[in-house]
């Protein structure tokens, strides 16, 4: 098992270069540059070609890059470019917030979506399993920008339960938190309702009926637990579509966040911010399907078996 | 635990919640809440000597030497008075006396002498290049002896950018000024910055050096204003609407029908500092004849624009400046207004003539072009009309959309025939920005570098002695550009304020070209 978890880990280090160079590249590639975002009307013409090189964006690219990942392997993000501060600054000031509206839509989906997969088996083929599912099935289908767009309208203009926008009060994480978890519900809602009804036509389900336990004991106590295991992987795996999904609906409710931060650095071409903010979704996506598997294998005695 | 205490728990926990959720919405008296303008979401810093782009918070933490009034006439401030030689190579300014910076740090001859100093070595030296020299006379009169006339001294006195900082602390602060901390002259101080997020500001007890142009000559009357940076305009009117906060800096028109519908909101309008244009490529094919750039320009329906597309709010554009700034009073016959009848002849005499589905040919090529514009709906929108006025007269143009943060870069290729695009500007110097020969692509979008019109430019960009001479030479610039077809002026917009007026009371007359200090000086918070 730690044989495992290391040679896992190990893993990580060819897929990080090769995500950095991916972001790197497709950055770049993008038509125009910070600079242009720097001029005001007026500027000399020829302080273009100095700001270029003021911030190396007039060497060849590869020397770009590896500068970048240089000081990025000694745990330097760089300075931003057109927001003319930290890196590091910058994503430290919005990671906690964004972690905070993540972590809260991965509760409240969690929470909502395993009881409703439970609900939803215990009841098969019946009115409420299909009420349920078809309900979980079209709250994921709505966009996250018009679903946030249009619980501010009933539930902040219309009714004034909570405020439209920032980050000042908790209040303020409601609807965000509701918007990001409701399209999360869906897909754990399933899993749990197709993993309960599969364990439960299983042999040892039978026979624990047959020893005469009660059927709710059975249903919690045995096929939930087993049922629980392909959702927890599925949970892990969310943890960093978490943050990118958080990054519309940071937007619609001008919070704080990765998601404003890389938004707003995208649209100025801030080089430094956007490259930085990409990778550390991309290494929240790589931890999570990494602790999903480590996780599985903990708690799966198969696949640990398998693997040692 | 007792059961007894666990109550007492629970009952804290539940009242410190209760007041967590309260929070919002209900501030206290002369407190309010501003959403800045979307195009100024994400400045990063309050230091007008480094910044590149600065929301309006820095017309609060800040005063100028010279103000503006909404006719774009200069006006004192700081500087109380000041004298130009006639040759104009030297300024005298006399200063406000009694002023001090947030910090306690008195202003004076010496502070200007030290501020402009600052700019030397920082990306906005141009703006302060023509001052060879600043002399201080006594300790209120200081006197900048030029290295050339520089009759737009005023304009950039005047300019966000030219807000006059406090030398010593700047130093100490170095890259922190502005951001962490920031010492200003202005009616508000700077409590908190969180940059994207918002401003809050509290009003300088002290201040008694308003510009003349605000009525109020003590303090504020806002205690508390916080700017609030909210990137998506839906979001901002739906605060606005619920109450969340108390002003909109920029209306998009696309709401304002929405605003209008509100019976607590109003529309405050000022005039516009924004041009929408097309730009003609004068080195591409067909556009090298000038006949054809003509009967382009002339084909823009400015009134049908204005009407079906902005519903009749704003003006239409007939040269290349705003309405408000002298240099846009051209000779009529330069102006460039919609004439179908000499757009068709003109098509005619370059030798392009009507073929069977109404799109010109010549020798068996069909008069067909480009036009490209940014992917923003608006944009959008107005470009499908001039697609269909071309049309009208025989140009057949194909819409090509870029996303605004790319566009810059496709138009560096020069490859664009016809573009749609605006710009934001309330000084003459822009015709030299997107029509000077040495910014070919962008901003010269255009392409256009005529030795003709750099003759003009030079003259009018540093030639003139006086503010007279630089409207006349930059008239005159203007219009030998407008007489060359580069482009065919469309719209001017105009500026849309929305407030809540059951939370606060505006001046009745705006002495300011647009919403800032001399403004709010005046706003009042309903009790």
């Amino acid at each position: 098992m730690l044989a495992y978890a290391i040679r896992r880990i190990l893993m990580l280090v060819p897929v990080f270069l090769a995500v950095s160079v991916v972001i790197f590249l497709i950055l770049h590639f993008i038509p125009g540059d910070p600079i242009d975002n720097l001029l005001k009307v007026g500027a000399p013409p020829e302080q273009r070609a100095e700001m270029m090189a003021r911030y190396g964006l007039d060497r060849p690219l590869p020397v770009q890059y590896a500068i970048w990942l240089g000081k990025l392997l000694t745990g330097d993000l760089g300075t931003a470019i057109v927001a003319r501060r930290p890196v590091a600054d910058l994503i430290g000031q919005a990671l906690p917030h964004s972690l905070l509206l993540g972590g809260l839509a991965l509760a409240f989906s969690t929470v909502v979506g395993v009881t409703l997969g439970v609900v939803a088996a215990l009841n098969k083929d019946r009115f409420l399993d299909r009420a349920i599912m078809g309900g979980v099935l079209f709250g994921s289908t709505l966009p996250s920008f018009w679903l946030g767009l249009l619980l501010i309208l009933v539930f902040a203009v219309g009714l004034g339960w909570f405020p439209v926008s920032g980050a000042r009060t908790w209040s303020s994480l409601v609807l965000p938190v509701l918007t990001i978890g409701l399209g999360g519900t869906a897909l754990v809602a399933r899993i749990t309702r197709v993993s309960m009804v599969d364990i439960a036509a299983k042999d040892f389900v039978l026979l624990l009926h047959a020893k005469g336990l009660s059927p709710m004991r059975i249903q919690i106590r045995h096929v939930l637990r087993h049922a629980l295991i392909p959702v927890v992987t599925i949970l892990a795996l969310r943890i960093g579509w978490i943050l990118g999904g958080a990054v519309t609906v940071e937007v619609v409710f001008a919070r704080p966040g990765l998601g404003t931060l890389l938004i707003k650095a995208l649209s100025q071409h801030d080089y430094p911010v956007v490259q930085a903010s990409l990778l550390m979704l991309a290494m929240a996506v790589m931890l999570g399907t990494l602790l999903g598997d480590l996780l599985q294998a903990a708690m799966d005695p198969r696949v640990r078996g398998a693997l040692s | 635990m007792t059961s007894l205490r666990l109550r007492k728990t629970l009952a804290a926990a539940g009242i410190s919640l209760a007041a967590l959720f309260a929070g919002h919405g209900f501030a206290a008296a002369q407190e309010a809440v501003f959403v800045i303008a979307t195009n100024e979401v994400g400045a990063p810093t309050y230091n007008p000597i480094k910044a590149n782009n600065l929301n309006i918070g820095t017309t609060l933490i800040f005063d100028r030497l010279v103000s503006q009034d909404a006719d774009l006439s200069f006006h004192p401030w700081l500087a109380e008075s000041w004298e130009e030689a006639p040759d104009g190579m030297s300024w005298v300014f006399h200063l406000k006396k009694g002023v001090k910076f947030h910090n306690g740090e008195p202003f004076n001859a010496e502070t200007i002498a030290k501020w402009l100093e600052l700019f030397k070595a920082s990306e906005n030296a141009y703006m302060t290049e023509a001052i060879a020299k600043v002399e201080v006379v006594d300790e209120h009169t200081v006197k900048f002896v030029m290295s050339r006339p520089e009759p737009n001294l005023l304009y950039n006195f005047s300019s966000s950018y030219l807000s006059v900082v406090e030398p010593k602390s700047y130093q100490a602060l170095g890259d922190n000024y502005g951001v962490t901390e920031v010492y200003g002259t202005g009616p508000f101080k700077m409590e908190s910055f969180t940059v994207g997020q918002e401003t809050v500001l509290v009003r300088n007890e002290d201040y008694a050096w308003a510009s003349p142009l605000a009525k109020n000559r003590g303090p504020a009357k806002i205690a508390k204003l916080t700017l609030r940076e909210i990137a998506e305009d839906s979001t901002a009117f739906l605060e606005l609407k619920s109450g969340g906060v108390d002003l909109l800096l920029g209306v998009p028109t696309d709401f304002l029908g929405q605003v209008k519908a509100e019976t607590n909101l109003e529309v405050l309008t000022l005039p516009g500092q924004d041009v929408a244009y097309m730009p003609i490529n004068v080195t591409k094919e067909p556009f090298t004849d000038i006949k054809v750039r003509e009967a382009a320009a002339k084909a823009i329906n400015q009134k049908e624009i204005l009407e079906s597309v902005y519903g009749g709010v704003g003006e239409v554009a007939n040269t290349f400046l705003i309405s408000a700034l002298p240099e846009s009073k051209v000779d009529p016959k330069y102006q460039i207004s919609y004439d179908p009848e000499r757009s068709k002849a003109l098509l005619d005499e370059a030798g392009w003539k009507v073929g069977a589905d109404g799109v010109r040919e010549k020798d068996g090529k069909p008069l067909k072009v480009s036009l490209w514009t940014q992917s923003d709906s608006s944009f959008r929108r107005l470009t499908e009309v001039v697609q269909a006025e071309l049309k009208a007269v025989g140009i057949d143009s194909e819409i090509t959309t870029f996303d605004s943060s790319a566009i810059r870069d496709q138009y560096k290729s020069g490859n664009q025939q016809l573009a749609v695009r605006s710009y934001n500007w309330d000084n003459a110097d822009i015709i030299d920005w997107f029509f000077g020969g040495d910014r070919l692509g962008y901003p010269n979008v255009s392409m256009f570098n005529d030795p003709k019109a750099e003759e003009l430019r030079k003259v009018a960009m540093t030639g003139s002695k006086n503010m007279a001479e630089r409207v006349k030479n930059f008239t005159a610039y203007h219009e030998y550009v407008l007489s060359q077809f580069p482009m065919a002026p469309i719209y001017q917009p105009v500026t849309s304020i929305a407030y809540n007026k059951d939370r606060l009371v505006l001046p009745a007359e705006i002495h300011s070209p647009s919403v800032g200090a001399t403004v709010i000086m005046d706003m009042e918070v309903k009790e």
